[in-house]
């Protein structure tokens, strides 16, 4: 993952977004959504060797695969929603934005209730 | 995944603009507006497909099912 194709790419998006504005601004968002994408699938190969050597060590470490799955799942919902409520604000209306992190927490908050309940069975279990 | 999508979503925006400047100019004004949709249809088909994608490998990489 090089660095600077990444930097290459934000700004040329950056010159088109508001090139594009100026002779037509219903483009203005689609430049941006298309230039956003290109950059996040950059970095999708990483992230699964980050992920895949992260689950090794999970798995060396005892934690349960359950436990894992639901650290990326909420990784993933944050991912999309900070991406989705960004490209809200930048379009200007970021009162569909907060929404959407609001439902993202939501969503986030529904993942963890398991994990909540895991853990007060193990402190409940310590208890004399 | 590779950077010439923005420049051709770019390009078809400013072909779309000239073209119906044109067509405004002969007074074809109903062709301008058809010419302007269409070019948006493109471009949002395009990202469409894009979006659909990105979710998908998101799917597969944080084990969303």
């Amino acid at each position: 993952m090089d660095i600077f194709r990444i930097i290459g790419v934000g700004l040329l998006t950056c010159i088109v977004s508001t090139l594009i504005k100026v002779i037509k601004p219903e483009y203005f968002v689609v430049v941006i959504i298309s230039g956003s994408m290109v950059i996040l699938f950059m970095l999708i190969d990483s992230l699964s060797t980050i992920f895949s050597y992260f689950s090794i060590l999970s798995s060396k470490a005892g934690i349960g695969y359950e436990l894992f799955s639901t650290v990326l799942k909420v990784l993933g919902v944050g991912f999309l929603t900070e991406f989705a409520s960004n490209i809200c604000v930048d379009s200007g209306n970021a009162s569909i934005g907060d929404k959407i992190i609001l439902a993202g927490k939501v969503v986030i908050v529904c993942l963890a209730i398991p994990i909540i309940t895991s853990l007060l069975g193990t402190i409940t279990s310590l208890l004399p | 995944m590779d950077y010439n999508i923005i420049l051709k979503i770019a390009s078809i925006g400013i072909l779309t603009a000239i073209v119906s400047q044109v067509l405004k100019n002969i007074g074809k004004d109903e062709i301008a507006t058809f010419v302007t949709v269409a070019g948006l249809i493109l471009c949002l088909l395009t990202v469409v497909n894009m979006i659909s994608s990105l979710f998908d490998t998101v799917k597969q990489l944080f084990l969303i099912y």
